[in-house]
């Protein structure tokens, strides 16, 4: 098993190499974010970059679900996705009491607590918001990966089930340099 | 397919009304009324394949995609007549102001990147049309030749609120850019924003 970020990176090659995922935000097509660097080998017309604009991205990522794609929506920072916050929780956590489908459809989200080392971005970019979103969103599957060893398992799982719910996935930055 | 009148469907609506003034409908309704002209033709272009995303007020938008009426009317009473969802006919509404739009967007995106000939077709209302997020996915999926269409059913008013007022202004948005992912047609309805007219105590 390799270090916090070759096992990002394999979990999203696993994601790039099935059939009917999407990756989707900012920074997904261009450089500019750490997580881009674990997108390196996924081929380009499954990248999709977007304007910034979080909520917007997330219900895009929920249109993608249910018309059939499933998504790996990508925020860098959970302050970011903070913006993201009326689609999670009033749409994507009710889909399956809203369209009364067993498996509407599913999205990944990927996010991440901001890293403090080398350099402190301050309290904007640093926060953890998991135990507020997994009081907010019961029906999602709300996971900080904490080891290395969670990685492939957790977004292996969140590809495969089969039950229709879908999964935020929370990285630490400051293990990405481990 | 039955084949939708401006008097069935008046009639359809006149119904519900009745019941929910008989405190049968345990939960909000948004009537129709005024539209019905204006939704029929626009429904004469729309295929089985397409897609629709709705607002709270989606009961005649369901029943002209082919919706059963006795299903549709068991959906109301079920107390899920402001964000009905009819996956069989891929029908998505949305209680939350312009909850639908992005995720319409998101469905034209597959849509387009399947080759599908498929389209999507987004109802929102004036004062909807005229917020960051309408303005956003509307300029978005002009610009990357999206197959969706926006119609924004427009009544001047948000429950009560004048639109044009409150932007201080006398032509919205859409009016003043008007592009082929936009259509619109103004109305009047009988029904209040919220209920049939009458008070109900359960």
């Amino acid at each position: 098993m390799g270090a916090y970020m070759d096992e990002l990176t394999r979990a999203m090659n696993y994601l790039g190499q099935q059939q009917n995922t999407i990756f989707i935000g900012q920074s997904v097509e261009v450089a500019g974010t750490a997580m881009r660097n674990t997108l390196l080998e996924v081929t380009t017309d499954k990248l999709l970059e977007l304007p910034v604009e979080e909520d917007f991205q997330a219900g895009i990522s929920i249109g993608m679900a249910l018309s059939g794609l499933v998504p790996v929506s990508i925020f860098p920072r959970w302050n970011f996705l903070l913006l993201a916050t009326n689609q999670i929780v009033n749409h994507l956590d009710k889909l399956k009491e809203l369209t009364q489908m067993d498996a509407p459809g599913k999205v990944i989200i990927r996010t991440g607590i901001g890293s403090e080392n080398p350099l402190h971005p301050g309290p904007q970019h640093t926060g953890d918001f998991t135990d507020a979103f997994k009081l907010m969103c019961p029906h999602l599957s709300v996971v900080r990966l904490d080891t290395k060893e969670m990685i492939f398992s957790e977004y292996k799982r969140a590809y495969e089930r089969t039950d229709g719910v879908s999964s935020i996935l929370i990285e630490w930055s400051d293990k990405y340099i481990d | 397919m039955k084949i939708w009148t401006p008097q069935s469907l008046i009639a359809f609506e006149e119904k519900i009304a009745e019941l929910f003034n008989k405190g049968e409908i345990r939960a909000p309704v948004h009537l129709s009324d005024g539209t019905e002209e204006s939704l029929i033709g626009i429904f004469k272009e729309v295929k089985d394949e397409d897609w629709i995303f709705c607002s709270w007020r989606s009961h005649y938008q369901c029943l002209l995609k082919g919706v059963n009426p006795e299903d549709l009317e068991s959906e109301i009473v079920a107390g899920r007549s402001i964000a009905l969802s009819f996956s069989t006919h891929n029908i998505y509404s949305s209680a939350i102001v312009g909850g639908q739009i992005p995720i319409a967007v998101g469905a034209a995106i597959s849509l387009q990147k399947s080759k599908s000939k498929g389209r999507v077709w987004c109802f929102i209302g004036d004062m909807t049309s005229e917020t960051g997020m309408a303005q956003t996915a509307i300029r978005y999926s002009e610009k990357h030749n999206l197959p969706i269409i926006f119609i924004v059913e427009d009544n001047g008013i948000s429950v009560l609120t004048e639109t044009r007022k409150v932007w201080n202004s006398s032509t919205l948005r859409f009016e003043e850019n008007m592009n082929s992912t936009v259509r619109s047609f103004k109305y009047t309805s009988k029904y209040p924003h919220a209920g049939a007219g009458k008070r109900v105590q359960f």
